[in-house]
């Protein structure tokens, strides 16, 4: 198998099938393509920390307002079951969400199962490869077509980039304690220009306050 | 409090604005004693980085008396003396725990803009531009300081912080520059652009092994200083001058062993490839003028290395790499890793090795930082480091 290259002192063996579908038989897969009605995203992180730590952090629902954008509240209603509320200045959209696959230190998996809104993805904790921490991959599908998706991104925030985002926040939270912002900092007027840039470059959408964990 | 505010290209004001406050668990507040304008100012002034919001405001060159601190600040306690990085880092991620502190993961909020123009993230940085983070900066009264466990540097001794203050870029850049040129004994180092970070530059390549420094510019009073530290200069812009021709008649025909671009991306020259810089940006074709650049690809010795410590922002044009290429050369450049330099450095000038002071030309109020911008663009007034006392009121005329 590895006969063509004799020295190779720091290879690691070759997963034939990794996360979330990033590799298959040995080739890198693409994320799935956008079609039906339904828009994916896939997004990867090294984190500066244990599979089981990551895992936990993102398994804690209480924990979720801490680190995702515009998540208002997310409440635990049944054995496998969580209700979430989104908060889009003032405008809240609600659902219920089913845990579908619960692997400590390895694998969340879920799907909404009633509401306003549909969303379905897992997140893989894998040990990155050399030890250097946790290669997180998620993968969410969102129930909205093209036209939606370009609409959230001029009125609000890209589902694609708002997931992109509560990945780069969960890993500062993770690293760092703190999410960083620059929200709430002192400037001059910022004039017309000013406040279209900040609207351009997604600045008016709340940095999740990224406390310390609660113990 | 009173800052210097960002307000449009070429346009600067002192303004009131609210004071900073405490947002995340490692900020400290800083109230800043003393700050200073810097070369890389200059590029937002010009409107040459984009990403600037109108109010924003500037100045990453600071030091002040710790104030408040956030929950989380173990290193730090109210009025402790410190310097502050111009790079902002997290100390954690992958980046840092590599020494490379200004490619921190975890410090920019808006990573994503510079994600879509870099390929990745560097890290955020005080005062310049929202593609770095959107920090307000510390041309100003007091700062917000995050992550204030890891960047402020504490000043134990009593040295006057006119000569602790360019602990915050202008030395450890111009010490990384020289690092970065892979100086080796005796070696001959040509240095282009004789602002604070180029003279630093010359200094350190002293200080690492250089037997000769050829320092190239066109302002006398910047010549004067690089010949002060031991430097033979090149004024590019007297008649019959060619740098290149310069290089090789100062070094037997063979060309400096390392060359240090410290001007960047608005670079000046005397020829054709200025005005076709000129035309070109002005049409958005290209962003930056990389005439030094050019010329270093060509002036260094073959198998040479070049450094460049020099901001660039954007895109590039005519860039002779097939001269790099076949010379063999070695490039290394990048913001600077703050952490890595300023303690040793900090170490030199306690033991009296270097008096960062020597450049300093203007010591001026907030409310005269408008104006110097423009002079400080101009080079007029034999301008060549401004520093500024926050507090101070505007001197009677």
């Amino acid at each position: 198998m590895a006969d063509a290259l004799r020295e190779t002192p720091n290879r690691e063996d070759l997963p034939r099938v990794g996360s979330a579908g990033v590799i298959e038989n040995g080739r890198y897969m693409p994320p799935p393509a956008d079609m039906d009605g339904k828009t994916w995203v896939r997004t990867t992180a090294l984190v500066q920390a244990s599979p089981l730590d990551c895992y936990e952090l993102w398994r804690n629902y209480n924990a979720v307002p801490l680190w995702q954008e515009q998540i208002k509240e997310v409440r635990i209603t049944g054995p496998k079951i969580s209700h979430w509320v989104w908060d889009v200045d003032g405008k809240t959209t609600e659902w219920d969400e089913e845990l579908m696959q619960d692997e400590p230190g390895k694998r969340i998996a879920w799907r909404t199962i009633q509401g306003d809104a549909y969303n379905a993805g897992e997140v893989i904790f894998d040990e990155a490869p050399g030890g250097r921490g946790t290669l997180i991959t998620y993968l969410q599908e969102f129930g909205e077509g093209k036209a939606k998706t370009a609409i959230d991104t001029v009125r609000n925030r890209n589902p694609k980039q708002s997931v992109i985002e509560n990945l780069r926040h969960f890993k500062a939270f993770m690293e760092t304690g703190e999410i960083p912002r620059t929200q709430g900092q002192p400037h001059g007027p910022r004039g017309m220009s000013g406040n279209l840039k900040a609207e351009l470059y997604g600045e008016h959408i709340k940095t999740p306050p990224g406390l310390k964990r609660a113990s | 409090m009173k800052a210097v505010c960002w307000m449009g290209k070429s346009k600067i004001e002192t303004l009131n604005v609210p004071d900073p406050a405490l947002l995340n668990p490692h900020d400290a507040i800083l109230k800043i004693t003393k700050t200073a304008i810097c070369g890389s100012d200059l590029h937002l002034f010009d409107g040459f980085i984009p990403t600037m919001e109108q109010g924003d405001i500037l100045g990453h060159e600071f030091m002040g008396i710790v104030e408040e601190v956030g929950r989380d600040v173990t290193n730090l306690k109210r009025g402790d003396r410190v310097v502050v990085p111009f790079t902002i880092s997290c100390g954690n991620c992958l980046f840092c725990r590599k020494q490379l502190w200004s490619l921190c993961d975890n410090t920019n909020p808006n990573a994503h803009i510079a994600e879509t123009l870099d390929g990745y993230t560097p890290s955020g940085l005080f005062g310049y531009s929202h593609m770095l983070g959107g920090y307000a900066g510390g041309q100003a009264q007091y700062v917000r300081v995050p992550f204030a466990n890891v960047g402020p540097l504490k000043i134990e001794s009593d040295l006057p912080d006119e000569k602790v203050l360019f602990l915050s870029d202008i030395f450890p850049t111009g010490y990384m520059a020289a690092e970065n040129a892979n100086i080796e004994e005796g070696d001959t180092v040509a240095v282009w652009g004789c602002g604070p970070v180029g003279l630093f530059a010359i200094s350190s390549a002293f200080m690492l092994g250089a037997a000769r420094v050829i320092a190239i510019d066109r302002f006398p009073e910047r010549l004067e200083l690089a010949r002060k530290l031991g430097a033979i200069t090149v004024d590019y812009s007297e008649e019959d001058v060619s740098v290149l021709t310069a290089l090789k008649d100062l070094t037997g025909g063979i060309g400096p062993d390392c060359a240090i671009d410290a001007v960047g991306m608005e670079a000046h020259s005397n020829d054709l490839q200025y005005v076709y810089d000129k035309v070109k940006t002005a049409l958005f074709m290209e962003t930056d003028r990389p005439g030094v650049l050019r010329q270093a690809i060509i002036g260094v010795r073959k198998g040479g290395t070049l450094s460049i410590p020099g901001v660039y922002g954007g895109l590039l044009d005519k860039v002779p790499f097939g001269a790099a290429m076949n010379k063999g050369l070695t490039m290394k450049m990048g913001q600077t890793h703050m952490q890595k330099y300023m303690k040793p450095l900090l170490e030199r000038i306690e033991k009296g090795q270097i008096d960062p002071t020597f450049l300093i030309s203007h010591r001026i109020t907030l409310d005269e930082a408008p104006e110097m911008y423009k002079i400080w663009r101009d080079k007029k007034d034999k301008v060549t480091k401004i520093v500024i006392d926050p507090w101070a009121e505007k001197k009677a005329a």
